[in-house]
């Protein structure tokens, strides 16, 4: 255990004397989460450009859908908004609460029913704080037509009256919905100024900001740089015959490559406190309260850049083969992994293969944690990342050569 | 004396080749023994094998009673290698680099303070301990490299051609630093190209060539096997690939080597070859500057056995 330490301790010694390992590893990630976060600007704060805004319709008579026509029917309104009709109340509101909707109109089951019977009902407009604009003005919307539906009912039923010579109190069960305030009919006499705008705005899921998005985004690909100069080590150390020496040693081939991973490791973890607090103080990045699960998801992803090392030094034979193979692999398990753009933007062909890549597992969970979650949550992408560093340490180890 | 280091019957084969080819031999205890040979003789690979850095073809190894196949570990702990590259770390100072292969030895705390400050002392780099290796002359390098083999205080030192590349002073360093480990008790596997240094060194040597061993014993019994022979020297200019074949012919010579400028000419009769050969070498063209005898070294004995140079 001793001599598997000392290995650890020499490689870290090493590097951090390597002045090209800590521009790769330290400056440059730093460098572009700055460029990139500055450039790309903010998600989540300010207006969506895109105001989506969904109706349902739940309301058995026809009142609901009478009211739904006079909202959609008005050009204004469809040069504003991009109004979706939909069916389900919950998946709405859910979208609204991930910010994928600006606001929802919401018409209850009993609109109709409510109405008849001369009892106050409520219309639910949902609003997207991150939105704040474009659904207040939508709620203002809903307003303004529940306001004309209670006018436009108010006329119809005093032309019907005036019409009919009809006495008030007609009876409350008259059906509505199903005339429009048509002459002739009999008309309810709380009309539909009963029917208030209950606005509710959602809790909307933390947003992350673009610096904050790419802190996640190239520390989850920079920190498998270490797996890259891990393997540059291990090369080294079979041209130098420090490796030959080593094992001419005491120390067990085990011994060696747990001491090589245990420095990679060690390089990866100490890369990720400076990344972490680096983006925190210099850029603001909030990492989210779980610091924790932030660490562990850190650790799990030095795991896999120590399985990387491994695998690299089986592939690669010299310093230069393994230059050119290690950043392949990374830039393809970084693409898939949303360090680029993100994830869920990539064509939909290539979305199965996201599983392969331990960065898209470790931005998914850094992104997860700074929106709030849990450990627990995040816990699969934790096993994932590690069962996918232990299959490349292992591969690594089996293929390896060490004379 | 007891055999600490015995080699029986070894063999590595990569492939079709026989690195090493049924090689036996065996140390005794507080001896230097040299491995003597021209490169690629199989000397490195046989010093791979008994540090069981890789495993034999064939054939056993025995180090201080410890079997390679069965007690690797405790034959290692017995062992003090050291390589024929310089194989330190760059980037770490000499003490940095000591500690860690001190540890590597198990060595810990003050006891591996105290090894590495010695190993320091031995090296005579002790004022230099805090400067990275890589600001080191080669000489230097070496020396540390020697000194990281040592820390432990091996039973058994393996000395991989430890001399390559470096300046004559740091050479007569390294000469005079295993003479005091072997006058302090260490038994040294030395091996090398340069006849000078086993000679100087070595109380028995082997000569190895393509796996084998051709000859051993101590330097006046491989002297023997060129008994009463003669090494005349010959500096010359202009000597093509027929002058050899002519020089040849001439009775009473033995083997001919040549390089550019000098021709070794092994004989029994020196004095009365020495006109017939000048005359020779002037009718080809050659031009002679100068001619000496000496007596036969184990570059001779060399030539000898294989009819070519060391230096080859």
């Amino acid at each position: 255990m001793k001599r598997l330490w000392s290995i650890a301790v020499k490689d870290i010694r090493i590097m951090v004397r390597d002045r090209a390992a800590l521009l790769v590893m330290l400056a440059m990630p730093l460098g572009l989460i700055f460029i990139l976060g500055s450039a790309l600007g903010n998600v989540g704060e300010g207006d969506s450009l895109d105001a989506r805004v969904a109706i349902v319709n739940l309301d058995q008579g026809g009142l609901g859908e009478q009211f739904v026509e006079g909202l959609t029917s008005a050009e204004e309104i469809d040069a504003v908004f991009n109004v979706i009709i939909r069916n389900d109340a919950d998946e709405v509101r859910a979208e609204v609460e991930r910010g994928d909707l600006s606001a929802a109109l919401i018409v209850p089951a009993d609109l109709s029913e409510k109405v008849r019977q001369e009892e106050p009902v409520a219309l639910e407009v949902l609003q997207d704080p991150g939105s704040e604009v474009s659904a207040g003005i939508w709620a203002g919307v809903v307003r303004a037509g529940v306001a004309n539906a209670s006018a436009q009912m108010i006329a119809a039923h005093t032309i019907a009256e005036a019409f009919s010579g009809g006495a008030h109190g007609a009876p409350a069960s008259q059906p509505v919905a199903e005339g429009a305030p048509l002459a002739g009919q009999r008309m309810p006499e709380l009309e539909f100024d009963a029917v208030t705008v209950r606005e509710v705005e959602v809790e909307l899921e933390k947003q992350i900001s673009m610096i904050s998005y790419y802190a996640a985004a190239m520390s989850g690909m920079f920190l498998l740089f270490g797996g890259m100069f891990g393997a540059f080590s291990f090369v080294r150390e079979r041209r130098e015959q420090t490796l030959a020496r080593m094992m001419s040693t005491p120390a067990s081939t085990a011994t060696i490559v747990g001491g090589k991973a245990l420095g990679v490791l060690l390089i990866g973890v100490l890369q990720f406190v400076v990344l972490f607090a680096g983006t925190h103080f210099l850029f603001q990045v909030d990492w989210g309260t779980n610091v924790v699960g932030t660490l562990l998801v850190g650790l799990a992803e030095t795991v896999a850049a120590a399985g990387l090392a491994m695998s690299l030094a089986a592939l690669g034979r010299t310093e230069r083969a393994i230059g050119g193979i290690a950043p392949a692999f990374i830039m393809l398990f970084a693409a898939l992994g949303g360090s680029m753009i993100p994830a869920d933007q990539l064509p939909g062909w290539l979305l199965p293969a996201q599983v392969l890549s331990p960065v898209y597992w470790t931005v998914d969970a850094f992104l997860e944690l700074m929106r709030g979650a849990s450990l627990a949550t995040v816990a699969p992408n934790i096993g994932a990342v590690l069962a996918i560093g232990l299959v490349l340490l292992g591969f690594g180890v089996w293929r390896v050569r060490y004379e | 004396m007891v055999a600490i280091v015995e080699v029986a019957g070894l063999v590595k084969r990569f492939g079709e080749l026989a690195a090493v080819d049924d090689v036996s031999f065996m140390i005794r205890q507080g001896e230097v023994y040299g491995l003597l040979g021209p490169n690629g003789a199989g000397k490195t690979t046989t010093i791979s094998m008994i540090s069981c850095l890789i495993d034999p073809t064939a054939g056993s190894i025995t180090v201080d009673g410890h079997d390679a196949a069965r007690e690797p570990g405790a034959l290692k702990q017995s062992l003090g290698v050291v390589p024929q590259e310089v194989a330190l770390y760059p980037t770490l100072t000499a003490a940095e680099n000591l500690r860690f292969w001190g540890s590597m030895y198990g060595l810990r705390g003050s006891a591996l303070d105290r090894a590495v400050s010695e190993a320091l002392d031995l090296a005579g780099l002790a004022d230099r301990a805090k400067e990275r290796i890589e600001k080191y002359s080669g000489g230097m390098k070496r020396r540390i490299n020697i000194a990281a083999g040592i820390l432990h205080r091996p039973k058994v030192l393996l000395m991989d051609e430890p001399t390559v590349g470096i300046d004559p002073q740091s050479r007569n360093h390294i000469l005079e630093t295993v003479k005091g480990l072997n006058a302090a008790g260490m038994t040294v596997l030395y091996t090398s190209h340069y006849m000078e240094e086993v000679e100087y060194l070595c109380d028995r040597i082997a000569i190895m060539d393509h796996g084998r061993i051709i000859a051993e014993g101590t330097l006046n019994e491989l002297r023997d096997v060129v008994g009463g022979m003669d090494v005349v020297a010959v500096k010359v200019a202009g000597v093509s690939p027929g002058t050899l074949d002519r020089v040849r012919t001439i009775e009473g010579v033995e083997r001919v080597e040549g390089t550019d400028d000098v021709l070794e000419v092994l004989t029994r009769s020196s004095g009365s070859i020495m006109g017939r050969l000048v005359s020779t070498l002037e009718s080809e063209g050659a031009h002679v500057t100068s001619v000496s005898v000496t007596e036969p070294d184990l570059e001779s004995v060399f030539l000898h056995l294989t009819g070519k140079s060391l230096r080859d």
